[in-house]
């Protein structure tokens, strides 16, 4: 396709509507001198790739995890410890924790991978506590002054490209949309290779998987590899983002379920994280906002309540709903190629169970 | 369905929710700056509303909301032409990374132009970085790990004492008990709870406990959200100590102080920091159990001096229950705040900043705390924050110590009693 | 030599509570093949069912089940046949196996923040003449309710078994746990026996709530703390089986408590996870699975 014929197409709906959305994603620090909402922005875009990281193997291997904290929590400390004792820059940093935080990851779903069921999810709560209590009750090993409980801040650099350090939230917001566009074309590739397919039939059916010849362990184990190491590259950003980390804030169990939700309510394919960080986000920014101080708890609440509805109404996730919601719009708005859908009523058929 | 079709869907959806949240931040970016110039004074109060920690949230609010009420019913800020106190509260739900987002928001959209708060130590912590990166001045009334006023910041101020001055103040307090009676404790337990705040009461207590020629005998960190404390109270028994160290909050400390009356480990005295041992639902649901128990923190009903009876009268009358520790610390900061803004004469963070550094405050309602002045050091912490050392007597928090704000009806009774020996 | 005799009987009494607790969890799995996450939250619904009751009309903690077992029973029945089982049977259609997990999170989400709501982030303890009842051998020193939370517990699992055993509707529930197609065509509805393990599982969690009132707090947390001690001991026992909850539960109590001597308590609490991960390496279907 030639350049005029894009911008001949940009008279589409369907083209020059995702267009707009691109540019406003790009532009989206520009739009508001309010940094806090660049700070929900990034915040979104920092759920949405953990979301997408956790999606390679609950999503698309069918292995729920309630334990991913763990793997943002190793990928941040790793970084920051090389930060603080060796000043070695957190980019180099990033690549160092993820790739410590994948090997934790194989480490952790070797053995449950062999079982079925909830084992998994089990074995990463347990997994996760684990991480957990060991740092926050360890002070000290060798040299090195994990801080416990306490957790570690991060020096100030000013700023400075070398230490991933910023006065502004614009270069935040701009290296977490870099990483989640990375993100959905690790995911992409992965969905459409050979080894996204057995994930996915494995994910289906692990028997009938097996019996075509497919090696399940190994697949979920190289999921399990690429989803923590995305987690660990989150994590060191979450590091250098918050600058400051701390057992208590990024090991906990809620922070698991928030990455698990994102990717559950959005749905298992490529862009259903992308889409549950986008909507539950903000919603929590906003019940919290809105709500937090004066009934407590209810927040919560209503988290839980949307869980419990796209659960039960919408069981691949919201993503094939707002499809079809906006394929109809695209029709209304006159868009040749969707005309189909101005009288569809129901979706045309579930994605096959979403999550499994 | 192509995956470019559910890429454009994606941005659609990306869209329409950036849109709605620059909406939002239109709405509130513009009007609080107008409404300021009318005289309000926004401060931001960050605290723990929702999660285990709620009720101590809960606590210091209302001793921010009773202050806030009084000070604005008086004629507000008469240097800002009457100007009256707004809190905007938000809540860190105890989190560390909530409270840094939320610290910003309270900053950025709510356009305040002080932040107090945040009562735990790991949430403070970094949110007074925050507060430190946009120069907005922050009050800390109530969290008291040292390092917070140790890293050069120039717009943290401690009106509380930092850890270090709870812990010797528990030794000093066991030292003149011995010499007085006689008995002096020899073997001494530490029993505390795992996070941040029990970590750092434990580590200063492992130097001044030896400095005052006293063993520990007992190191006991147990998770704060245990099932069962009884292996832990089983070890204090086994350690048989004369004086026994908590740093709990208030499930904890409930657990501790009934399993140890039930169990009958008789002490000298066992003293708690604050938290939980100060918490009023600590009080009601130990009953007996917590008797002769000593407390050192910041303020007790029963602290000498003026406008201490008729503020606890006021609070008790709006919410039902006495003010506590924090709740009077809360309070007496928006004093401290008052006054700075009466002598700062603008509402702007840097002219707040300069008159709080130079607070030197020995009037007003700030007083109902047992200090004799509020004065900042180049640190930020008040340098004359002080201390006391209740003991629960007939189910009342008497103070015993200092001399200077003892209670004169009561004298601290040292050894306790034993369990079997009491009615 | 004292202590150690105190922290291990200590260790056998909440170890039986512990088993209690996570009896209910196991049948569930057992029966539906569901993990059950919202468990813990569950258990904070009857601890404050039976604290109000309690409290407020002076009831003794022990005889409370009366009137909130039945109670309970029909909440759990409902909530089984309205919220879940409808996602339960699309999952049985489709394939599949988390939706319902999924959704017990989000029960968990809306039920620990709904208490929250109604009653308040304030600790709850009923102080009752029993709470500070001892026992005293030699210098042995030994707390009533929980001697009573322990021994009863042990006879509460053992009548479950039975049931489960030599009834009907035992015999009922565990067919439906092993084969719900075969049950099915026996012409037993096997949805309706999910509602009855799901009331089943509320039965005995009223239960521990009334045996653990006397001594421990109500908060809208408190069940939280015991739902992940749970997972830990049904994977431990192995998941379906109750004397394998049973089991697991003297184990993580005895751990928990006898440790602790050693050990900091927190180390105890990280033993816990580590046996738990090493069983899982091990011994993947628990100390008393099958298979």
């Amino acid at each position: 396709m030639n350049e005029k014929n894009i911008i001949a197409k940009l008279r589409y709906p369907s083209y020059y509507i995702p267009a707009l959305a691109i540019l406003i994603l790009i532009f989206f620090p520009f739009l508001t001198n309010n940094e806090y909402i660049v700070q929900v922005g990034i915040m979104v875009l920092l759920f949405a790739v953990m979301g997408s990281g956790w999606n390679i193997i609950a999503g698309f291997g069918g292995q729920l995890s309630l334990g991913h904290a763990a793997f943002v929590g190793i990928g941040a400390y790793v970084s920051t410890l090389l930060f603080v004792y060796l000043d070695l820059t957190p980019w180099i940093g990033m690549l160092v924790g993820a790739v410590v935080s994948a090997i934790f990851g194989v480490i952790v779903g070797y053995p449950c991978f062999k079982l079925k069921g909830a084992y998994y999810a089990l074995a990463t709560i347990a997994y996760g506590e684990l991480v957990r209590i060991f740092i926050q009750n360890t002070n000290q090993i060798g040299p090195i002054d994990l801080k416990g409980a306490q957790g570690i801040l991060l020096p100030i650099k000013g700023h400075s490209w070398f230490w991933f350090q910023f006065d502004t939230k614009a270069p935040y917001y701009y290296i977490a949309l870099v990483m989640m566009f990375l993100a959905i074309l690790l995911c992409y590739k992965i969905k459409n290779s050979k080894f996204g397919y057995y994930l996915a039939a494995i994910g289906d059916n692990q028997d009938a998987a097996a019996s075509l010849g497919v090696d399940s362990s190994r697949m979920k184990v190289y999921a399990a590899a690429i989803s923590s190491f995305v987690m660990g590259i989150a994590g060191t950003f979450y590091a250098q983002f918050l600058l400051y980390i701390g057992p208590q804030s990024l090991l906990v169990d809620t922070f698991s379920t928030e990455i698990a939700l994102v990717g559950i309510i959005g749905g298992a394919e490529v862009m259903g994280p992308i889409i549950g960080a986008f909507l539950l986000t903000p919603i929590s920014e906003a019940t919290r906002i809105l709500l937090g101080g004066r009934f407590i708890g209810v927040h919560l609440v209503v988290y839980g309540a949307i869980l419990m509805a796209v659960i039960t109404y919408a069981p691949s996730g919201i993503l094939p709903y707002l499809k079809k919601v906006y394929y109809k719009f695209l029709a209304l708005l006159g868009d040749p190629q969707y005309q189909d859908y101005r009288t569809i009523k129901a979706p045309a058929k579930g994605l096959g169970g979403g999550i499994k | 369905m192509s995956s470019k079709k559910v890429i454009s869907l994606v941005l659609i959806v990306m869209l329409m929710g950036m849109l709605a949240l620059t909406g939002c931040s239109g709405n509130k970016g513009e009007a609080p700056n107008a409404d300021t110039a009318v005289g309000e004074v926004k401060v931001g109060v960050l605290l723990p509303l929702s999660g285990p920690v709620a009720p101590i949230g809960v606590t210091s609010q209302r001793g921010y909301e009773l202050a806030v009420e009084e000070i604005n019913a008086a004629g507000g800020i008469k240097a800002l032409g009457g100007a009256k106190i707004k809190l905007i509260t938000a809540d860190s739900r105890g989190d560390a990374k909530i409270g840094m987002s939320e610290a910003e928001r309270l900053i950025q959209s709510d356009k305040v132009t002080v932040m107090t708060g945040a009562y735990q130590s790991a949430v403070t912590y970094p949110s007074t970085q925050v507060a430190e990166k946009y120069k907005i001045p922050y009050i800390v009334p109530s969290a008291v790990k040292d390092e917070i006023t140790q890293r050069g910041f120039k717009y943290t101020f401690r009106t509380c004492p930092p850890m270090g001055w709870y812990t010797k103040a528990q030794v000093d307090f066991a030292v003149e008990m011995g010499k007085k009676t006689g008995k002096p404790a020899k073997r001494v337990a530490l029993v505390y709870e795992n996070t941040d705040w029990g970590q750092s009461a434990a580590t200063a207590w492992k130097v001044d406990v030896p400095k005052a020629g006293m063993e520990i005998v007992l190191d006991a960190p147990y998770p704060a959200t245990s099932s069962d404390l009884t292996p832990v109270i089983l070890k204090i028994k086994q350690a048989n100590p004369d004086f026994i160290l908590f740093t709990s909050y208030t499930s904890d400390a409930i657990l501790l102080t009934n399993g140890i009356a039930q169990m009958k480990i008789n002490s000298y005295g066992m003293a708690g920091g604050g938290g939980g041992h100060a918490d009023p639902e600590y009080m009601k649901n130990t009953g007996k159990n917590s008797e002769y128990h000593y407390d050192l923190c910041e303020w007790s009903t029963d602290v000498g001096k003026p406008g201490v009876k008729e503020t606890n009268d006021k609070f008790k009358a709006k919410y039902g229950v006495d003010m506590n520790g924090e709740s009077a610390n809360c309070y007496a900061s928006m004093y401290v705040l008052a006054d700075a803004l009466e002598r700062a004469g603008a509402n702007d963070p840097e002219k707040i900043r300069e008159a709080l550094s130079k607070t030197n405050l020995s009037t007003t309602n700030a007083m109902i705390m047992p200090n004799t002045s509020v004065q900042f050091d180049e640190t930020g912490q008040n340098i004359n924050a002080s201390l006391i050392m209740i003991q629960v007597r007939d189910g009342q928090r008497v103070t015993v110590w200092p001399e200077s704000a003892k209670n004169p009806d009561f004298e601290a009774v040292w050894p306790v009693p034993k369990f079997e020996d009491r009615k | 030599m004292g202590t150690m005799t105190e922290a291990t009987i200590n260790g056998l009494f909440m170890g039986s509570l512990y088993g209690l607790i996570a009896v209910g969890l196991s049948l569930v799995f057992g029966v539906m093949k569901v993990v059950n996450f919202a468990h813990g939250s569950l258990l904070t619904i009857c601890m404050y069912a039976v604290y109000y009751l309690v409290m407020k009309a002076n009831w003794n903690s022990y005889l409370t089940p009366i009137l909130v077992v039945p109670l309970l029973f029909i909440f759990g029945y409902v909530v089984q046949s309205k919220i879940i089982n409808p996602v339960l049977k699309r999952e049985f259609e489709l394939g599949g196996g988390h939706a319902v997990i999924l959704l017990t999170v989000g029960m968990m989400l809306v039920m620990e923040n709904l208490c929250l709501l109604f009653f308040g982030a304030y600790y709850k303890v009923a102080q009752v003449p029993i709470s500070s009842l001892t026992l005293n051998i030699g210098n042995i020193v030994i707390s009533v309710p929980r001697m009573i939370a322990g021994i009863v517990s042990v006879i509460l699992i053992f009548l479950l078994y039975a049931f489960l055993n030599k009834t009907d509707m035992g015999k009922a529930i565990r067919a439906t746990g092993q084969d719900r197609e075969a049950v099915r065509l026996m012409g037993i509805n096997d949805f309706k026996i999910y509602n009855i393990s799901f009331g089943i599982c509320f039965i005995m969690l009223t239960l521990a709530a009334a045996l653990m009132i006397p001594m421990y707090y109500v908060h809208p947390s408190a069940g939280k703390i015991f739902e992940l001690r749970s997972f830990v001991i049904v994977v431990l026992g192995g998941l379906g089986s109750l004397n394998g909850a049973f089991l697991g539960g003297i184990i993580i109590g005895l751990i928990e408590s006898v440790t602790a001597q050693f050990l900091s308590a927190t180390t105890a609490e990280f033993l816990i996870f580590l046996v738990f991960i090493l069983v899982l390496l091990l011994k993947p279907n628990g100390l008393l699975g099958k298979k």
